[in-house]
């Protein structure tokens, strides 16, 4: 590996350009480096009007979801010589710019808001009880830190700005659908509003996943089942009418 | 000339990248499918010495149905709508090959017509039997019991159909307990919840399954045809008559 690498790091400051270019660094690699470790070099040594939004350095917070060469990856989660020596870091297309590498996710804080909530089945007896065997299933979707990588990569946000919530919504969607004690079925809103119809399960969701979550498999295409389920497939609306007849 | 050449190839490859592109899997799948009407048109062969033919189990006349149980599979959906429409063509931002200029509409339109894969994941169940039938007439035709290598082919295309139909999404969703709330409300939660993790480890390996059993249907009819061609390969591994 080379001693330096070349970083090119997209640049736009709204107060005096009017649309973003790339800048060329150079930075000395040390072992076990990662692509927020050269970011932070060149803030601290370089330019420290670079913009970057960083928290706890461990793919924990997901602070520092950007692009590095075309790819939505975490910072701090990216060694350097797992890449080459000319790296390419850009903020993530899907939300607009703030200023270089910070976006404004602030989108999704409202697509949360419309998400229906838990609502618990009619007289529980409290304290709740669930069991292990109900805990497990969703227990992977606990796990998303929002770093909205999959926000960011889905091409129907990205390309087309469909009405469609996005993977990250789809898991919160499946966890409350999940949940033994949720008394509501969300597909009416995912199919109705929430454009799940939308989603083609092309799984780039699930490969760019930092925590390795089966976005696709576990949580959008058991969620667009429960959309066939009500409306697509008369058997199950018979079965499920029925049932609700039977109180059951 | 060789500049005009290189643009011409260029542009070619701008247009229709994917004729570019290491796809095993869409290449492997057309020329599959180009094969297969091909073989099935002009060379015929539906049985020989007791083999059937998987193209003919049990007839022919249920291969759309079979065609369009692979069309509306979640593995099969994600190859052709990444690798024939780009939409997108690869994750990775400057492959895309998607944009805001191109039209989509998902699975909101024409492709909601996916939505129908559960019923024909129901006539797949219904065909599944067929197959280990031909695996118990391919061993009986002589009497007794003759096991010939296109027996255990035979057997291995009936085994990888069913792990594919088995890992299935919409089987995961309707058989399996995909659609259950509450594992423990139900009168054995273990039981339950263990076919569901079972299914699910089959289902981490769908797409595989649905490419190998593909695959294996073509192998197996090939050998078929090399026989009924004449060819010296029928072999027998074990005979009790």
């Amino acid at each position: 590996m080379n001693k330096e690498i070349k970083l090119n790091i997209y640049r736009f400051d709204p107060e005096k350009d009017k649309e973003g270019h790339f800048q060329e660094f150079s930075v000395p690699v040390k072992e076990g480096m990662v692509v927020l470790d050269a970011v932070h070099y060149v803030e601290n040594n370089l330019d420290p009007s670079l913009a970057v939004r960083w928290n706890c350095k461990a793919a924990r917070c997901g602070s520092c979801a950007a692009e590095i060469n075309g790819m939505p990856k975490l910072m701090c989660k990216t060694r350097v010589d797992s890449i080459g020596d000319k790296i390419s870091v850009t903020p993530m297309k899907a939300f607009p710019v703030v200023k270089d590498l910070v976006t404004d996710v602030s989108r999704n804080w409202e697509i949360a808001k419309k998400i229906p909530a838990f609502t618990p089945k009619p007289n529980l007896k409290e304290p709740w009880v669930i069991d292990e065997i109900d805990v497990s299933r969703s227990r992977e979707f606990r796990n998303c830190i929002e770093c909205f990588l999959c926000q960011d990569v889905c091409h129907v946000i990205r390309e087309h700005d469909k009405n469609y919530i996005g993977p990250r919504f789809m898991v919160k969607a499946a966890s409350l659908d999940m949940h033994p004690l949720d008394n509501i079925d969300r597909s009416k809103f995912l199919h109705e509003e929430g454009g799940a119809g939308y989603c083609n399960i092309t799984k780039c969701c699930q490969s760019v996943c930092p925590e390795h979550i089966a976005i696709t498999d576990n949580a959008i295409i058991p969620e667009k089942e429960s959309i066939v389920d009500s409306y697509y497939d008369p058997l199950t609306m018979l079965f499920k009418k029925l049932r609700t007849k039977n109180g059951k | 000339m060789e500049n005009k050449n290189s643009n011409v190839l260029g542009s070619i490859k701008k247009a229709i990248p994917e004729l570019f592109e290491p796809n095993w899997r869409l290449w492997s799948f057309i020329a599959i499918l180009i094969f297969a009407i091909l073989a099935l048109v002009v060379f015929p062969v539906k049985e020989y010495k007791g083999l059937i033919d998987p193209f003919y189990s049990p007839t022919i006349l249920v291969l759309p149905v079979v065609g369009l149980f692979r069309l509306t599979c979640y593995a099969y959906r994600k190859d052709y709508y990444r690798n024939v429409f780009n939409h997108p063509q690869s994750c990775a931002a400057d492959e895309r090959g998607d944009s805001n200029s191109r039209g989509y509409s998902g699975e909101t339109s024409l492709f909601a017509f996916n939505n129908l894969h559960r019923y024909l994941l129901y006539a797949g169940i219904i065909l599944l039997p067929f197959f280990y039938y031909d695996f118990y007439v391919s061993v009986t035709y002589f009497g007794g019991f003759v096991l010939r290598f296109a027996s255990v082919l035979i057997l291995l295309n009936a085994i990888l159909l069913t792990l594919w139909v088995f890992s299935c999404h919409a089987f995961r969703h309707v058989f399996a307990g995909g659609n259950v709330k509450c594992y423990d409300c139900s009168l054995n939660p273990k039981a339950r919840k263990g076919f569901f993790n079972a299914q699910s480890m089959l289902n981490k390996r769908h797409e595989d399954w649905a490419f190998i059993s593909l695959v294996v249907i073509i192998l197996l009819d090939l050998y078929l045809r090399a026989l009924a061609a004449g060819w010296p390969i029928d072999f027998r591994i074990l005979q009790v008559l």
